[in-house]
């Protein structure tokens, strides 16, 4: 392994920074932003110097950090739904800690237009790229079952498509589902979806806000080609016991959060659960004498969330963050009995140190696993397939405020994967059958990184950035650089350029045949003849402020080129085999178009237009003969209107409208008879020609929600109606060729192509309440 | 071993489905397609040798496939060719409908190869080869009862060690010609050299004859058989890739392969 040389000129320039902190001049005014109500901390909060042109956002925690020359200053701070607030601070010749607490501007009693910043901040940062949602956003649109989803919600963001309608899993920019790293807290989730990918595993009341990096990735993040979800649990109130819940048509919530040593530690524990089963089982009940009827299968899933804080001290704070999840689905009678379960663990401890105002570190240990297993019994047989992850990993961050307009962060992360795939046990009670077959792997990631984000001047500024990552398993160790690097130019106060370019590698591989996010889906270690998967992108930017900083348009052009991505054979076997490997194939990808978002995130008003245009393509020796195809959600067009007005302090109304082409799709051209050995049962074989050549229809609905304020008489309530699909279209979600026989002597007649959809409108409500 | 893993999570798709009608007619507009000959022909030791010869067609044409009259079929084997007649017939004992057929018995011994070639007017060609295999006999047939009177069947043969097999399983219901009750081909990849059993539900009741077959089956026809089940199952699965039918002829789509196989009734008392 050849780490201590790639080390070395990274810890040198490190030292060097070291020296020159150490040297400075101005002085650091820094803390945490938190929220009046629940002392939550407010991430992402913009807190400036508009004298001085200085600005800085919240980190993860809450934390800023701004360095100044001594002097007398206003400082601001504001954040999406908080009143925007001001504090004088005069800067002498000692570091000092300004702790800012806003307040909800929901809580105000007078109707008040917020007029925060956020939009100039946003044109102003270095990062592009990225889209941030805050569970109170998401919150107000319309959803599916009036299931809040935090995933499903960042479809609707330009340069990002679902696989299929209702779905959650996120293709970004070409990319596959499998090329998302989604973290929760910091910690890795494998499997994001419920129920086949209809719900996302992100419980609303447990999470405080989501952020999606498309493009330009921070030197922080690697793993995954194409994109990363960033998800923020809540934390505790730090003042006084709260719940949070809802009741809605298929799930509901409950969460508990409160102090546990006022000001110093707080807990939340939150958990959601589906009970459709709970009426099926009772069908089935009634149902139990008749013959005829076929009893509906359980399925139901639920999610657990926890978390607690603990402040060990001015500059010490641990949490604890978990996550459990299972989806079960089951059948049985006298002879049959199937169960499917599966699921995602995972754990996140993490150490927040500020050793200085300037420097400060985060330390997060994590263990994540995901597994899902079949069992199936028929009598006197059993059968039981098991497939998992499992991953135990170490990583921390040190952000580090420089003189001179840098800002650095350098860290360190290394993962040890355990992996069983298609562990499979198959026998009979009597031993006359016994059938076994799996396979066990191990690898261990590592990756380290620094970068500095330099602000030149009030023009420009630069973030560049190396990551260093490597993967050993299978006695092959792998390793790479990821060179990292954007820029930003202010043509004028209102009109921005950015470019950015990634580099990324991805270790490990998910074994999917399909679409859509099927629980069966399993990871799949790079070793000595499945190479890692490579990424560069490109990405350039123009952002205008209109209408005094009221409405932020962006458009942003890319190109994204992809080398080793797996397919697999046609006919693979993918659910038992012990030779997995000769089933890949590999290819090439290629991604571009162009993303038009244009936005207004203050006032009664709210929203946003995006406008995608791209194209996305798959080159596969063994595929298609060897001719580019389309990916399944190649989609020229993609087109999605969110609007949220608030009429009155208790009704507002929302909407959302997407239109994108149809989906790419692979439909049979000719057909043959086949007889076969004997010829009482000819069947017809279809005749599949290029791949994804044909396109289903174009996709295109209307949501709408109302949101109703309640007067309890303690705590707070609403009651969200949601109407999924207003005008009743029927969106395709695949095609089939149906064989027409005639009813008396099943003569075939002739073929018809049918089309299959999914959801027709449906209405929901729920009921949230907090106390 | 395939298992149906997509029919688990239709499911509960199906239950929306059925709920609301979501399905409607459409029309879709195809390239034009190429016609491609389709041949089947088994060779069975001690039979006479028969095939059929048509043709592909756009999946909206006519239901019936069109006949080849012009198309020449010839099988050899060691040396000596032997033509197949044009003449259309159904053999009404298992419904099977025939194109070409010929009186000479097939007599090859397991190991020894037999060739095809099918040529027609146009200047279409199919080739293909199969090696006769040796029968793997079925050693023992049992069924057992559990309480409720119903009987399972096991089925158990020896896999040899030595090669790489393919078979396939097919359980008939009192009649050998209205369809298998049952049918699986496996590999011996988890199983070789190993005596298997392979079993079935508590599916049978008193007074049923089954009859159970065990083909002995070339690899290139254990592919075909898997391709075209998959191109089957991808027509009308979200979730599968379109699968290209593997077949075990060149120049055109179809089998060539030889039947050998062990058959033993029980009847279920």
């Amino acid at each position: 392994m050849r780490l201590p040389a790639y080390l070395l000129p990274l810890l040198l320039l490190l030292f060097c920074l070291y020296s020159k902190v150490m040297a400075q001049s101005n002085y650091t005014i820094s803390g945490y932003v938190r929220s009046a109500t629940g002392n939550e901390p407010l991430v992402g909060a913009t807190v400036g110097v508009p004298s001085m042109n200085v600005g800085t956002i919240t980190n993860e925690n809450g934390f800023y950090s701004i360095s100044l020359p001594p002097g007398s200053y206003t400082l601001q701070a504001s954040y999406v739904g908080y009143q925007t607030s001001s504090w004088p601070v005069v800067v002498s010749n000692v570091n000092q800690t300004v702790a800012i607490t806003m307040t909800a501007a929901a809580n105000q009693l007078k109707e008040v237009v917020v007029e925060t910043n956020t939009l100039e901040q946003k044109l102003n940062q270095n990062q592009m790229s990225v889209e941030k949602l805050t569970t109170r956003e998401v919150k107000l649109l319309p959803a599916l079952f009036g299931e809040v989803d935090l995933l499903k919600t960042l479809q609707l963001k330009p340069g990002v498509q679902s696989g299929g309608e209702g779905t959650s899993g996120l293709y970004v920019r070409g990319g596959g589902p499998d090329q998302n790293l989604v973290l929760l807290d910091d910690a890795i989730v494998y499997n994001a979806s419920h129920l086949f990918g209809f719900f996302s595993v992100f419980n609303s009341d447990a999470v405080e806000s989501v952020e999606l990096y498309k493009g330009g990735f921070p030197a922080e993040f690697g793993g995954r080609l194409s994109s990363v979800v960033d998800v923020k649990m809540r934390e505790g109130n730090q003042e006084r016991i709260s719940a949070t819940g809802g009741i809605g048509l298929i799930a509901s919530r409950l969460t508990i959060d409160g102090p546990i040593v006022k000001d110093k530690a707080s807990f939340i524990v939150s958990g959601r659960r589906t009970y459709s089963d709970i009426f099926t089982r009772q069908i089935n009940r009634l149902k139990e004498g008749d013959e005829d009827y076929n009893p509906i299968p359980d399925y139901y899933f639920y999610d657990l969330n926890g978390k607690v804080n603990y402040k060990l001290g001015e500059d010490d704070e641990l949490s604890l963050s978990g996550y459990f999840g299972r989806d079960f689905f089951g059948f049985k009678d006298d002879d049959f009995k199937f169960g499917f379960d599966w699921g995602n663990k995972v754990a996140a401890l993490s150490w927040r140190h500020k050793f200085s105002p300037r420097l400060y570190a985060n330390t997060t240990a994590s263990s994540s696993s995901y597994q899902y297993t079949i069992k199936n019994e028929i009598n006197v047989f059993s059968f039981r397939l098991t497939s998992d992850i499992k991953d135990f990993g170490l990583k921390t961050d040190f952000d580090l405020i420089l003189d001179g307009g840098h800002s650095l962060k350098f860290g360190a992360m290394a993962s040890k994967h355990d992996f069983t795939i298609g562990r499979l046990n198959f026998d009979s009670e009597d031993n006359s059958i016994s059938l076994g077959a799996g396979s066990n792997y191990k690898a261990t990631e590592f990756g380290t990184y620094v970068s500095d984000d330099y602000l030149i001047n009030a023009r420009w500024s630069l973030n560049y950035g190396l990551r260093f990552s490597g993967f050993n398993s299978g006695g092959k160790t792998y390793v790479g650089l990821e060179p990292r690097a954007s820029a930003k130019y202010n043509i004028s106060e209102s009109v921005a350029l950015k470019g950015s370019f990634a580099s990324m590698m991805q270790y490990i591989h998910l074994v999917a045949n399909s679409g859509a996010s099927l629980p069966t889906d399993v990871w799949y270690p790079s070793n000595p003849g499945v190479y890692p998967q490579r990424s560069q992108q490109v990405a350039l930017g123009i952002s205008k402020l209109f209408g005094a900083g009221r409405f932020l348009l962006t458009n942003e052009v890319y190109y994204k080129w992809m080398r080793r991505q797996i397919d697999f054979r046609d006919g693979a076997n993918l659910f038992v085999n012990d030779n997995l490997e000769q089933e890949f194939l590999f290819g090439k990808g290629e991604s571009y178009g162009n993303e038009l978002y244009f936005e207004k995130i203050n006032g009664k008003t709210t929203g946003w237009v995006g406008y995608t245009l791209s194209w996305t393509y798959r080159t596969f020796p063994d595929i298609n003969e060897g001719r580019r195809f389309p990916t399944r959600y190649d989609r020229r067009h993609d087109i999605s209107v969110v609007l949220l007005h608030k009429l009155n302090k208790r009704l507002s109304l929302t909407g959302a409208f997407v239109y994108g082409t149809g989906n790419a799709y692979s439909l049979p051209v000719a057909r043959f008879a086949f007889q076969d050995v004997e010829g009482e049962n000819p069947s017809v074989v279809p005749i599949y020609s290029d791949r994804n050549s044909f396109r289903l229809a174009p996709f295109h609905r209307l949501d709408l929600g109302v949101v109703l304020k309640m007067r309890p008489k303690h705590g707070e309530s609403d009651l969200t109606f949601s109407v999924y699909n207003a005008y009743n279209r029927r969106n395709p979600y695949f095609v089939y060729f149906e064989q027409l026989k005639d009813e008396q002597d099943q003569e075939t007649l002739n073929f018809q192509a049918k089309q299959v959809s999914l959801f027709p409108v449906i209405p929901s409500v729920t009921y949230n309440f907090k106390f | 071993m395939k298992l149906k893993s997509s029919l688990y999570f239709l499911l509960p798709l199906l239950l929306l489905l059925t709920a609301c009608d979501l399905e409607k007619a459409i029309d879709v507009e195809l390239p034009p397609h190429e016609a491609q000959l389709v041949v089947e022909c088994y060779l069975e030791p001690g039979k006479p040798m028969r095939a059929t010869v048509l043709e592909s067609v756009s999946y909206f044409d006519e239901p019936q496939p069109p006949l080849v009259p012009d198309a020449e079929v010839f099988i050899t084997y060691n040396g000596k060719t032997t033509r197949l007649n044009y003449a259309p017939f159904i053999d009404k004992e298992i419904n099977k409908f025939y194109t070409h057929r010929s009186d000479e018995l097939v007599e090859g011994k397991p190991g020894e190869m037999y060739s095809l070639e099918v040529k027609d007017g146009k200047g279409r060609r199919v080739t293909g080869f199969t090696t006769m295999l040796p029968r793997v006999p079925i050693d023992t047939l049992e069924y057992r009862f559990n309480e409720k009177e119903e009987a399972l069947l096991l089925t158990s043969y020896q896999d040899d060690p030595n090669s790489r097999n393919f078979y396939r399983y097919m359980t008939h219901i009192d009649s050998l010609h209205e369809g298998s009750d049952r049918e699986f081909t496996v590999s011996d990849e988890l199983t070789n050299g190993t005596r298997v059993t392979l079993g079935s539900a508590y599916d049978y009741d008193k007074g049923d004859s089954l009859t159970v077959t065990l083909y002995h089956i070339e690899e290139q026809y254990y592919n075909f058989l898997r391709s075209t089940s998959d191109a089957k199952n991808a027509n009308g699965n979200p979730f599968a890739q379109p699968s290209k039918i593997a077949s075990t002829v060149q120049g055109g789509i179809g089998v060539f392969t030889n039947l050998a196989y062990d058959r033993q009734t029980v009847i279920i008392k």
